[in-house]
């Protein structure tokens, strides 16, 4: 691979905008300018990147994604991509558009002005056995919050103290009454502990796959 | 020349009891390493310490300690799974 082509082109998440080409400004990887291409009605927002093995546990470039897509998010709904999409040119990013376009305007339907929240439960670390509470508390959360939202998902549960891992797509406009219902459930149950996250872009409810049956698409 | 002997023994039906020890300790070795080596695992271990760090409950030193030994055996089991080396108890499996 060679990792010195510049002409790579990092893609952080899809949006729908107007304009031929608008920048996000120098937030990206290493500085990098972020900015939009546009295809049809949609615009990756790419940075000119080599093309090479993104690794996942580099927690520094974890951020820079993250926060780059935080930044396009206070402006545009986001289509998510996943960290480490990287095409080598910009025909391929192209090319990748057209193939996913019908899947593209499916997800925007999908995530258009709304946004994912998470919410976790662990045990305390003093648990009393009481099972029937945690039971109690999975399921007034779980009905609660899914009446707000306008969809969710129950997460891997992938610790033995985690009894509820959610995630829950929530228009814009209902933001506010889930953080409440998060807030009230929380008091209620106070011997649990509740972790509430979010808003992020919503990678629990898109999964496009383009040209590959691998996660990452087209590269 | 073990893997081959076993192979046409069993193909025209005839164990040895020695060879069939040997062969069931292999299988207990192999799911031994894809319990050890299981990525998906690991991956649940690095989510459960990022897990701890957010709710409070380990230090940023513990936190960093933990992953960056998690990481190092992720990328081993990731390696281990590339190599398929309990291919053969798949086949018999």
């Amino acid at each position: 691979m060679n990792t010195d082509n510049e002409n790579g082109r990092y893609v952080y998440c899809i949006i729908k905008a107007q304009e031929e080409q608008e920048s996000f400004g120098n937030i990206g990887f290493q500085g990098k300018e972020v900015y939009t291409v546009k295809y049809k009605e949609f615009s990756p927002v790419v940075s000119d990147m080599p093309f090479k093995k993104y690794d996942i546990d580099n927690e520094e470039d974890i951020k820079i994604h993250t926060s780059v897509v935080n930044e396009v998010m206070k402006k545009y709904s986001v289509i998510p991509v996943a960290y480490g999409m990287v095409f080598k040119n910009k025909k391929l990013v192209d090319v990748s558009m057209r193939f996913g376009y019908k899947a593209m305007k499916k997800a925007m339907k999908i995530v258009d002005n709304k946004v994912e929240l998470g919410v976790k439960i662990i045990l305390p670390q003093d648990f009393d056995g009481n099972l029937q509470k945690v039971e109690q508390c999975k399921s007034e959360f779980s009905k609660s919050l899914k009446q707000i939202a306008f969809d969710s998902k129950n997460l891997n549960l992938f610790s033995k103290r985690l009894i509820m891992n959610g995630s829950f797509l929530v228009e814009k406009d209902k933001i506010q009454v889930f953080s409440d219902e998060v807030e009230r459930l929380r008091t209620k149950y106070d011997s649990f502990k509740v972790r509430y996250s979010g808003p992020w872009s919503p990678y629990n409810f898109v999964d496009i796959h383009i040209m590959s049956q691998q996660r990452g698409g087209f590269r | 020349m073990l893997l081959i002997d076993d192979l046409i023994l069993r193909s025209i039906g005839i164990t040895i009891p020695g060879l069939d020890l040997i062969y069931t300790l292999e299988i207990i070795r192999d799911f031994a390493f894809k319990e050890l080596y299981n990525p998906e695992k690991v991956k649940n271990g690095l989510k459960e310490n990022q897990m701890l760090y957010e709710f409070g409950e380990i230090s940023r030193a513990e936190f960093e300690e933990t992953r960056s030994k998690l990481m190092e055996q992720l990328k081993f089991a990731e390696r281990f799974e590339e190599m398929n080396l309990s291919v053969r108890s798949d086949i018999f499996a």
